[in-house]
């Protein structure tokens, strides 16, 4: 019961995931088969108990109800081991199968009562440590099958939590059967029983893992794991259909209703396998509500959509509906409060389509389980389609395989199931659960479902026997080779794939003669293509002119990650006040954070208004400068860039001067190529401007190594080009004493080396020469020594 | 009249996709290109090279489609720069824009080639690694992204087909290749590439050969080689016959008139940043003048003043004699130190002016 309230607290997801994926799930696979056989049995031995499966049941309830009495794991484990027992005994090749199969219906039988308190304490453990063992468990009973199933059994766990989905996966991967195993022997079994040491670990950390969901799912993990182990492995439509329905009905609605009528009829009647799975999973799955707390008309709501189910696929169908709708019932408690007499049937074809190809085994199952649990209740669940159609998937099913199946069913078609549903259960769960990671699922499920299906329909008759010699088999197959799964799925595959196959093969031989031409219009996506030309860009801006009307004389800059508002963004009216503003603090303040800024939003609202006239070009030009003041050159490139463009249009006064700092500001990046395509551009005029000679002639001394003149240059440089120089000028001195210092011997006058560099004083220079390392005549100190320095500097 | 106008449907009834798609832009450029209009014509080639691609890639181990490739590509490029250059005459668009795009077509084509790993040499699409190198590196040096030639050569560098290629494709490629050395001052490997490529271009690609020269003659020209008058005459060059006078004489002042003269060519050829530097060069071998007139070892400063100033020098002063003489002592066509006590430059008594091919 602790189980059941930490299931709760979990919040509806938990019983869902725990429900679906755990007490579902592991319910599922024995549970379908038993749940149908169950549910057949139930309504067969209730109303009129029928089918060989109810005889079964009857025979496996008695344990099953016993453990349910107990409630207590180990009672379940042990009365799983009874179960087992006498299903072994029962079906001589199940044995195995059934052991291991069992342990998984005895946790969804033990975890309802005994079994979630016991996993409430399993939890903590976490996964990784249960996983751990619960690993070697699943390589015991059968090493293919835990490598198959792993991949499966991981898609699923995420529905219902990471870490018990881990267990789960490896559960599934594993072959079902192992993971079921471990998680559930762990839980259920590690108290009682042999599993109980190695499931312990496992139950352990896997339910730990499954955080307290995973306390549902740990009781439910057992279930869960069968189910998605059947699922992963059976993944195919069979699988699914048995896991989906035990799952869904386990998880929610059926739990509860199921458990509820299960446990409390079950046990004293036919179904103590049904009653026991029932609830278990409603106990451990319905943490949400309790079966006992259900009311007594949703439960015959279900058992009435179980009997108007023909077949197993109907009822498998009712499962997950009746899961969905109980689910959504229950939470949202109009389960307590509808008149369930007059709930309309739920419709199980819609869900099958959902399902398709796994639906109807899967839905089969879940009505089987429904079918067992309402069995239980006292009638079949014909009556619930529509009911379900909304709660159905994961309760209806998950309950209904727990609760239906009888424990003979139970066993046996958990064993069949389980392993062989597990893969196709898992899916199924999986599918109800989580309907994306259902695609791989689906595609194992598929193939397992056709197994499954199969399986399911050839059990149906025989149910617990059929499927649980099939799943016997399977399970042996699985457990001694890599796993039912497998095989179910080559199985299916084989069924399913011929077809496609044929037909791609037909279509690959009709291809050599006809040319498979376009279906669709072709069509040239040529206008897609963005023009190369940046007119976008331009047209952004120059098609949607805004005019603003904010009147602030200065505004703070923010990058705009909208369209602009044109009540924050000023006219140029005001714009050149701003700038009058911002050259005028300039001057006096000398702040340049401040002047940038008001510069860069002047510059934004030009630009949002699509603003590019002479008054453009004031503005970009005083931000150039005063960026070039203090060095910034990340906005002064942008600037320059800015002016590039906007000279082509509104020339400029000034257009001399920044062609002048742009051939420098190449000099600085040495970059020869645009270098000599400014070059190309330059017209007669601008090499007249007395900027760009004085940069030309720059270029040219530089070009040459002919520092004297460079540094001349520098000095009498106009406007602000200094600024622009002192980028490099150090580069430059540098190369030039080199030269210097290997040139002259055997010593130069400090002073010529200050006048040639342009150092403005000799202390600067002495800086600079100490600096590099320089060596002075011992003698005059006012010498370079440049034998010896130029040792010095060569290494430095 | 294949040139229509809306093809897709025809072409989607004949063939299957891609092929369909690919020949529907075909015929859709050829349209366009009859009409003048190269931005669509471009637009459609883009879409012609990409429905190719996947076709192209579907070829496991084949590589008979390469020639389609060639023609596909030359044409996307050819579309690019025509339907740049009307952009630009409508003042539309950015510079080179339209040839970046056909650049990342050309990409594309290229890593398809350059990871088709699996197939045997015969078959492998690596060849056609190099045909489109080639086109990348016109249109990389036409948009001045040198830096983007890079990876390419180095694709090549590593290939073992580098030397198994056409003749016509290698010609073209060490010609970039040997353009861009130049350019990073690498002027022994710019001459040497470009050097192949003029011997190797074929005979009847006069104005190939005459492309190259424009690069190969200043490349050995710094490196102390000087074309005659024959060659600058057969190649229609006489640009470079008054530099190169004006060079082998150390006339200075025939240079700055010469490089003055054809300042628009050598801009427009790229190659003035590397004329100006036969400044250096014609400097030598004046102050050799110098030198073999005054016969002696210790040379007055005041002397390559004189002849400077002679060269019509402007605003030199003996500081600037200093300046220039240490430079050409730095890099080694001087062998000597200056005396700045004594004002005078003192070289070596051996062979004080090496060759230049020795130099650099």
């Amino acid at each position: 019961m602790a189980a059941n309230a930490a299931q709760q607290a979990p919040t509806p997801n938990w019983p869902y995931g725990s429900n679906s994926s755990g007490e579902g799930q592991v319910h599922e696979n024995p549970e379908w088969e038993k749940a149908r056989q169950a549910l057949a049995s139930i309504s067969k031995s209730q109303n009129s108990t029928k089918t060989s499966p109810t005889n079964r049941t009857p025979q496996q309830a008695g344990p099953y109800q016993a453990t349910d009495s107990s409630a207590v794991q180990q009672q379940q484990q042990q009365y799983y081991q009874q179960w087992y027992q006498q299903n072994q005994q029962q079906y001589a090749g199940y044995p195995y199968p059934y052991n291991y199969y069992y342990p998984m219906p005895p946790y969804g039988g033990p975890y309802p009562p005994g079994q979630y308190g016991v996993q409430g304490g399993y939890q903590t453990p976490t996964t990784p440590t249960g996983q751990a063992p619960a690993m070697p468990m699943m390589e015991d009973q059968s090493s293919s099958y835990s490598s198959q199933p792993p991949p499966p059994a991981t898609p699923q766990p995420p529905p219902q939590s990471p870490t018990s989905t881990d267990p789960m996966m490896q559960g599934y991967n594993s072959g079902h059967i192992r993971p079921g195993y471990q998680g559930y022997q762990a839980p259920a079994y590690q108290p009682p029983q042999q599993q109980a040491p190695g499931q312990g670990p496992y139950g352990g950390p896997g339910r730990v893992d499954a955080k307290k969901p995973n306390n549902s799912n740990m009781n439910k993990g057992g279930q869960q794991l069968w189910q998605r182990m059947k699922q992963a492995p059976g993944s195919s439509a069979v699988k699914f259909n048995v896991q989906k329905r035990p799952y869904v009905m386990a998880n929610h609605t059926f739990t509860p209703g199921e458990q509820a009528p299960g446990l409390a009829s079950p046990t004293a009647t036919n179904p103590s396998p049904g009653s026991v799975a029932a609830t278990s999973t409603t106990s451990t799955g319905s943490a949400q509500t309790r079966p006992q707390d259900w009311p007594q008309a949703m439960k015959e709501y279900v058992q009435r959509c179980f009997t108007a189910c023909e077949s197993e696929e109907d009822k498998d169908r009712t499962e997950k509906v009746l899961k969905d709708l109980l689910q959504s019932r229950l939470q949202d408690g109009s389960a307590y409060t509808i008149d369930w007499t007059r709930e309309p049937l739920p419709d199980l074809k819609p869900k099958q389509s959902r399902w398709e190809p796994v639906p109807q085994r899967s839905q089969e199952n879940a009505i089987g389980r429904g079918g067992a649990t309402r069995g239980r209740g006292g009638a079949r669940l014909g009556n619930y389609r529509n009911v379900f159609s909304q709660r159905s998937p994961s309760s209806s099913s998950s309950h209904s395989s727990s609760r239906s199946p009888s424990p003979h069913s139970r066993h046996r078609d958990r064993s069949r199931h389980h392993r062989s549903d597990s893969g196709s259960q898992s899916d199924s769960s999986m599918s109800s659960d989580l309907r994306l990671p259902l695609s791989r699922r689906q595609q194992k499920a598929g193939r397992g479902r056709g197994a499954e299906r199969e399986r399911g329909r050839g059990a149906a008759g025989e149910r617990g026997r059929g499927r649980g010699k099939a799943n016997r088999g399977r399970r042996n197959m699985e457990d001694l080779s890599s796993g039912i799964g497998k095989k179910r799925k080559g199985g299916n595959a084989g069924l399913d794939f011929h077809d496609p196959n044929r037909e791609a093969k037909k279509q690959s031989r009709a291809a050599r003669f006809h040319t498979k031409l376009r279906t669709e219009p072709l069509v040239l996506n040529i206008n897609v293509f963005d023009l190369p030309n940046g007119t976008q860009e331009g047209l952004s801006w120059d098609e949607c002119p805004i005019v603003g009307t904010c009147q602030d004389i200065t505004k703070n800059y923010l990058r705009l990650t909208c369209a602009p508002d044109p009540a924050t963004v000023r006219p140029v009216s005001v714009l050149r006040k701003s700038l009058i503003a911002v050259q005028t603090h300039w001057k006096s303040n000398q702040d340049y954070l401040y002047a940038c800024e008001q510069m860069k939003s002047i510059r934004q609202d030009l630009t949002v208004q699509g603003v590019r006239t002479d008054f453009t070009v004031e503005v970009y030009e005083t931000h150039a400068r005063i960026a070039l003041e203090k060095g910034d050159h990340e906005e002064f490139n942008q600037c320059q860039t800015q002016l590039k463009a906007l000279y082509k249009d509104c020339p400029s006064d000034n257009v001399g001067e920044f062609t002048s700092y742009r051939l420098i500001y190449y000099i600085f990046t040495k970059n020869s190529g645009d270098l000599t395509t400014e070059l190309v551009y330059l017209t007669p005029e601008l090499r007249a401007d007395p900027c760009v000679a004085h940069a030309l002639e720059l270029r040219t001394a530089w070009a040459l190594g002919n520092f004297h003149r460079f540094f001349r240059l520098y000095q009498n440089a106009p406007r602000m080009a200094a600024y622009l120089i002192d980028k490099f000028v150090e580069r430059e001195r540098n190369l030039a004493l080199r030269a210097i210092i290997k040139t002259f011997r055997p010593s130069v006058p400090v002073e010529y080396v200050q006048s040639s560099l342009a150092f403005p004083d000799l202390d600067s220079c002495l800086v600079f020469l100490t600096g590099l390392g320089v060596i002075f005549t011992p003698s005059d100190p006012s010498k370079i020594d440049c034998k010896v320095s130029s040792a010095s500097l060569t290494t430095s | 009249m294949l040139q229509l106008s809306s093809p897709e449907e025809k072409c989607q009834q004949l063939l299957e996709p891609p092929y369909d798609e690919m020949v529907a832009a075909h015929l859709r450029c050829t349209f366009a290109v009859s009409n003048h209009d190269f931005v669509e014509a471009y637009k459609c080639q883009t879409v012609v090279v990409q429905s190719f691609l996947k076709a192209f890639q579907a070829h496991k181990e084949e590589n008979w489609a390469l020639p389609i490739m060639f023609a596909a590509t030359l044409d996307l490029r050819i579309f690019a720069n025509n339907a740049e250059q009307q952009l630009q005459s409508k003042g539309k668009g950015k510079v080179g824009d339209m040839l970046e795009k056909a650049a990342e077509q050309l990409m594309s084509c290229f890593r398809v080639c350059a990871s088709d790993n699996r197939a045997g040499i015969d078959d492998s699409k690596k060849w056609g690694m190099l045909f489109l190198i080639n086109q990348l590196f016109k249109i990389y040096f036409k948009i001045n992204k040198l830096h983007l030639c890079k990876p390419l050569i180095r694709a090549i560098d590593s290939s073992n087909l580098k030397d198994d290629y056409s003749t016509a494709q290698r010609v073209t490629y060490k010609y970039y290749v040997g353009r861009k050395a130049m350019f990073d001052s690498d002027f022994k490997q710019a001459e040497e590439y470009l050097a192949f490529s003029f011997t190797h271009c074929h005979r009847s690609c006069q104005r190939n050969k005459r492309l190259i020269l424009i690069y190969l003659l200043p490349v050995k020209m710094l490196l102390g080689h000087m074309p005659t008058h024959q060659l600058l005459k057969k190649y229609d060059l006489m640009q470079f016959a008054d530099v190169t006078k004006a060079v082998s004489e150390g006339n200075l002042l025939l240079l700055n008139e010469a490089l003055v003269k054809h300042e628009t060519f050598f801009i427009r050829c790229g190659i003035f940043l590397i004329l100006e530097k036969l400044k250096i060069i014609t400097y030598r071998n004046l102050f050799k003048k110098v030198y073999h007139l005054l016969k002696t070892h210790q040379l007055p400063l005041d002397a390559f003043l004189v002849a400077l100033k002679m060269m019509k020098v402007e605003d030199v002063d003996i500081d600037e004699v200093q300046c220039i003489l240490a430079n050409l002592i730095y890099m080694g066509h001087i062998k000597g130190y200056i005396s700045h006590q004594h004002q005078k430059l003192v070289v070596s008594k051996q062979n004080p002016f090496p060759p230049l091919s020795s130099v650099s």
